[in-house]
């Protein structure tokens, strides 16, 4: 018989390396005379998707367009070190030295505006759409290129150097305190299951996934991280395990180590929550890890929902879902028969 | 030994080992690098061609055995200024996130679509089955091909 259940799973997550280990990332930047601007960072995008959302911080910073922004990254004789593309840091700590080097170059940019267009303070000055000019009064205005041109024929030139480094504190061992991890990330997911009590199966349906981004840079890519990351957790919950005999992987081909094809995936919806992080790039924080998460715990209640078995060591295989059913019903046989001889 | 191949409708005359796999003289003589090695046993997907029109993986296809056939690689779908409706929706639709699949699973849905202008969603998921990806999910890219299917058949 096949049986339907839900179960709900959620969770969070210290996002960057923690406890204290320096997690440090560097940026380079530079405006150019054409209008256009480069950011070099060690970050790798490993197709996640950090170079777009990089261009995306920096371009919303000089008002100019992602596509006139160059992303140079992991070269080691040109970029700066930026750190690994794991812990689910790069959005948050490379997006904030990204802002740190842009907001740097531009300061020194709106100065020189500022004496150009006759101004006491560059607070007056500002980039939008391609020029620059001073706020409510469109008779000096003029295109950005024109200004770093002319500013390149005076000697000067918008180059900066940042870094960035989140601030955690090791837990102290005695009393439990400190700040291992910031910021943190929060996500909630429902799944829906269909278990086959004959086989043992589980096909997961549906999940719905809540996830707290801070801010989506770029909302199409944390659509993406989000499903990437629920097939992850559905292999994680249902199928995928390591068996080692004697220190050897016994299962190391996809023919024996099963991950999710198309046909395993559950139609997903995601849902993105945006609380703003105050230390974040325009409020943005890290989602790659957390949105994996909440999906085993969903998966796995939902399971105990449709057919009242608990499992408890994963992956969920068909294996012990049968062995779980028999043991319940087991036990319900035996409960039974100890009421009627009670009785 | 002497084989011709025909590739992306060009011929190619080459010397090839009779042990060589069509997967490497694609990516190592001819230097279409868009076909790519995963698993090497055809279980990934990830080096897809289409003979004959149909997907298969050449990691498993030795190059003599693809004499006399049609090959089509990635390379041979569309390019840059004229991408064929499937690339241009996987682009617009965000289907690639590290995109070492991609070109697989691009060949894979063209088999599809060559075939059934109209696939549903299980046809297409079935049809994607053979091709791993471990990023994206595989909900764009369903997403992706469905786009693709209205277009071509517009």
């Amino acid at each position: 018989m096949k049986k339907r259940g839900i179960g709900l799973g959620c969770g969070w997550y210290g996002t960057g390396y923690g406890n204290g280990f320096p997690d440090v990332s560097s940026a380079f930047v530079e405006i150019h005379d054409d209008g256009s601007a480069t950011v070099s960072t060690g970050a790798v995008d490993v197709g996640q998707g950090s170079s777009t959302v990089l261009a995306q911080i920096a371009a919303e910073e000089l008002g100019l367009e992602p596509q006139d922004i160059t992303v140079i990254t992991g070269d080691t004789d040109t970029t700066p070190d930026s750190g690994t593309s794991a812990a689910t840091r790069h959005t948050y700590n490379t997006g904030n030295a990204v802002l740190k080097a842009v907001r740097e170059a531009k300061t020194r940019l709106l100065d020189y505006a500022a004496h150009e267009f006759s101004c006491t303070s560059a607070q007056g000055i500002e980039l939008k759409e391609g020029g620059i000019g001073v706020i409510g009064d469109p008779s000096r205005r003029q295109p950005l290129a024109d200004m770093v041109f002319q500013a390149r024929l005076h000697g000067e030139r918008f180059i900066s150097a940042e870094s960035s480094t989140a601030r955690t504190t090791p837990v102290d061992r005695e009393n439990g305190q400190g700040a291992p991890y910031w910021p943190y990330a929060f996500g909630a997911q429902v799944a829906e299951v269909e278990v086959d009590t004959e086989t043992g199966l589980v096909q997961v349906l549906r999940i719905i996934a809540a996830h707290d981004v801070g801010r989506a840079i770029n909302p199409t890519q944390v659509e993406g991280q989000i499903a990437g990351a629920v097939a992850q957790g559905v292999g994680y919950a249902l199928m995928e395990e390591v068996e080692l005999h004697e220190g050897v992987i016994k299962n190391p081909a996809f023919s024996s180590y099963l991950i999710p094809t198309a046909l395993d995936v559950p139609n997903i919806q995601t849902i993105i929550v945006e609380e703003e992080e105050i230390t974040g790039p325009y409020g943005a924080k890290g989602l790659g890890e957390p949105a994996m998460v909440p999906t085993l715990a969903a998966v796995i209640n939902a399971v105990y929902d449709a057919v009242g078995v608990r499992i408890t060591s994963l992956p969920a295989t068909p294996e012990k879902i049968l062995a779980a059913l028999a043991e319940k019903e087991r036990t319900f046989r035996e409960g039974g028969m100890r009421q009627s001889i009670d009785s | 030994m002497n084989i011709e191949l025909r590739v992306n409708e060009q011929d190619f005359r080459l010397v090839v080992e009779p042990d060589e796999r069509l997967l490497d003289v694609l990516r190592e003589r001819l230097g279409l690098i868009g076909t790519k090695e995963g698993c090497g046993e055809g279980e990934c997907g990830a080096c897809t061609i289409l003979m004959d029109g149909k997907a298969v993986n050449s990691c498993l296809v030795l190059a003599a055995q693809a004499v006399g056939h049609e090959l089509m690689t990635i390379e041979g779908v569309g390019d840059r200024l004229h991408p064929h409706p499937l690339q241009k929706s996987f682009v617009e639709l965000g289907a690639v996130q590290c995109g070492f699949c991609t070109p697989g699973m691009i060949l894979s849905a063209k088999a599809l679509l060559d075939r059934n202008l109209q696939p549903s969603e299980e046809e297409i998921k079935e049809a994607m089955s053979g091709n791993l990806c471990r990023c994206t999910g595989y909900d764009k890219i369903v997403k992706a091909v469905q786009r693709a299917a209205e277009e071509v058949a517009r």
